[in-house]
């Protein structure tokens, strides 16, 4: 019962990423939240949002561009470590929903090739108002089963697998912690890439480092 | 304008939102435009339900911009459908506004908007604020820009039709994007501070782990977005590596 509630959330928040409004409910910072706080452990929730947010900074839903999906990423990854306590369960829980981001990527493309079916075509003397909102609306309808559908799979193969290795992980909490960062931190330094890099605003984040360094000693 | 009522105005608005529910490779938001459309298009063509299915086809043309920012095309169309204007004008107008309101939209929000308040965010995560500060300033931040950048992109094609380039123009937005940016950098620094030296970070696990992780960030600053995908695939292979490695022991 529990995976088809968090699967109909996953299709949900999946509709916010292209379909319905762009509140940015679907990004993985608020959509691991949500998913932490139906799972009871929003921090969990949040903790790996806010990794996979990291992640995914760089990846936004512009244009025609194929990119990984983060909500249903982070729907499959928080829903997947709620299910064990061993020391493994945040990176496998990351592995699994940067896994499953690109699945979620290749299903939006599909979605998109099949909604180009589903369009009526301008040209069609036929076509008219009802037709129109009926085809609109039904690929909306599609958006969200894709959502669905995809959460619901990976939360399933995410919990089997969870369940296997998560106990015997060898490393310790803050190793597993940092492993995870590591690959976050090229994302960070790719989105200060693309804000122009260091030679055009080094004094700005030089300051910002500066601050961030000192005022984490007083925390 | 006199033909169109304050509901079929706000109706069109609100399916605004929805202009994106059937993007496809062949019109892309081109079915989402005439959906947005419809409720001003019944006002304006309504007792004559043939012209009102040729207008609607009209609209189903290949369209694209950006979803907030199409509001100033669907606006702007909108008041070209109540005056009458030719609807080879109207086709020409979407034709032209597209490309910059697409360009115009991604540099102001998917590169300098959406960046900066998720930075913000993590930083205020990183601060250990609690779970629903984190997330409610995220979203009431992001959609205080968000909801009025649609509102002016609205209004401004309304009031303006066919002139609203020069709006655009004079609202300086990619000004605006440019500050946003800076705001962004300033963020970045202070999360990597934070992260690098603070708890949690890889400084918790080790003087190895941080330099592992300082490594990273400069190969992403200078490399690029193409290093995202082989650092996402690394990441995932040494998780399952590791996982393995726990799982035979």
């Amino acid at each position: 019962m529990e995976l088809v509630l968090i699967a109909l959330l996953g299709g949900t928040l999946a509709l916010d990423a292209t379909s319905v409004g762009q509140f940015m409910l679907s990004r993985p910072l608020v959509a691991g939240a949500i998913t932490g706080w139906v799972v009871g452990d929003p921090v969990l929730g949040l903790t790996i949002g806010t990794l996979l947010e990291l992640y995914l900074l760089v990846s936004f839903p512009s244009g025609g561009a194929r990119f990984p999906e983060g909500t249903t990423a982070t729907v499959v990854a928080v829903a997947t470590a709620s299910a064990s306590t061993g020391p493994g369960a945040l990176p496998i829980a990351v592995a699994i929903g940067l896994l499953w981001g690109q699945l979620g990527g290749f299903s939006t493309t599909a979605l998109r090739k099949a909604n180009g079916f589903i369009v009526p075509e301008p040209t069609d003397a036929q076509v008219g108002a009802a037709r129109v909102a009926t085809a609109h609306l039904g690929a909306m309808g599609l958006d969200f089963l894709r959502g669905a559908l995809i959460s619901g799979l990976g939360i399933a193969v995410g919990r089997v697998v969870i369940g296997r290795v998560a106990s015997a992980w060898p490393l310790a909490r803050a190793d597993s912690f940092a492993l995870v960062l590591v690959g976050a931190a090229v994302s960070l330094g790719i989105l200060l890439h693309d804000l122009g890099g260091l030679r055009k605003r080094r004094t700005l984040f030089a300051a910002g480092l500066t601050l961030g360094i000192v005022g984490a000693r007083f925390l | 304008m006199s033909d169109l009522s304050r509901l079929a105005i706000t109706s069109t608005f609100l399916r605004s939102f929805l202009i994106q529910g059937s993007w496809n490779y062949r019109t892309m938001l081109g079915t989402g435009f005439a959906f947005a459309m419809l409720p001003a298009l019944r006002r304006i063509f309504g007792a004559d339900p043939q012209a009102l299915d040729a207008s609607v086809r009209r609209h189903l043309d290949h369209f694209n911009a950006h979803p907030y920012l199409a509001n100033v095309a669907l606006g702007a169309a909108l008041r070209l459908e109540a005056e009458g204007t030719d609807p080879q004008i109207v086709r020409r107008f979407k034709t032209a506004v597209r490309g910059p309101l697409g360009g115009l939209g991604d540099s102001l929000v998917w590169a300098a908007w959406l960046p900066t308040v998720s930075m913000a965010s993590l930083v205020l995560w990183w601060l250990g604020l609690p779970v629903w500060v984190v997330v409610a300033s995220f979203l009431v931040i992001y959609n205080a820009g968000h909801l009025s950048l649609r509102i002016w992109g609205f209004r401004a094609g309304l009031r303006d039709g066919h002139g609203v380039a020069q709006t655009l123009g004079d609202a300086r937005l990619a000004q605006f994007a440019e500050r946003l940016q800076s705001i962004a950098v300033l963020l970045v620094g202070l999360l990597c501070g934070l992260v690098l030296s603070g708890h949690p970070g890889p400084s918790g696990a080790g003087v190895i782990w941080l330099a592992v992780a300082a490594a990273s960030f400069a190969v992403g600053l200078v490399v690029g977005h193409r290093v995202w995908r082989p650092a996402a695939v690394a990441t995932v292979a040494a998780i399952a590596l590791i996982a393995t490695w726990g799982a035979v022991q």
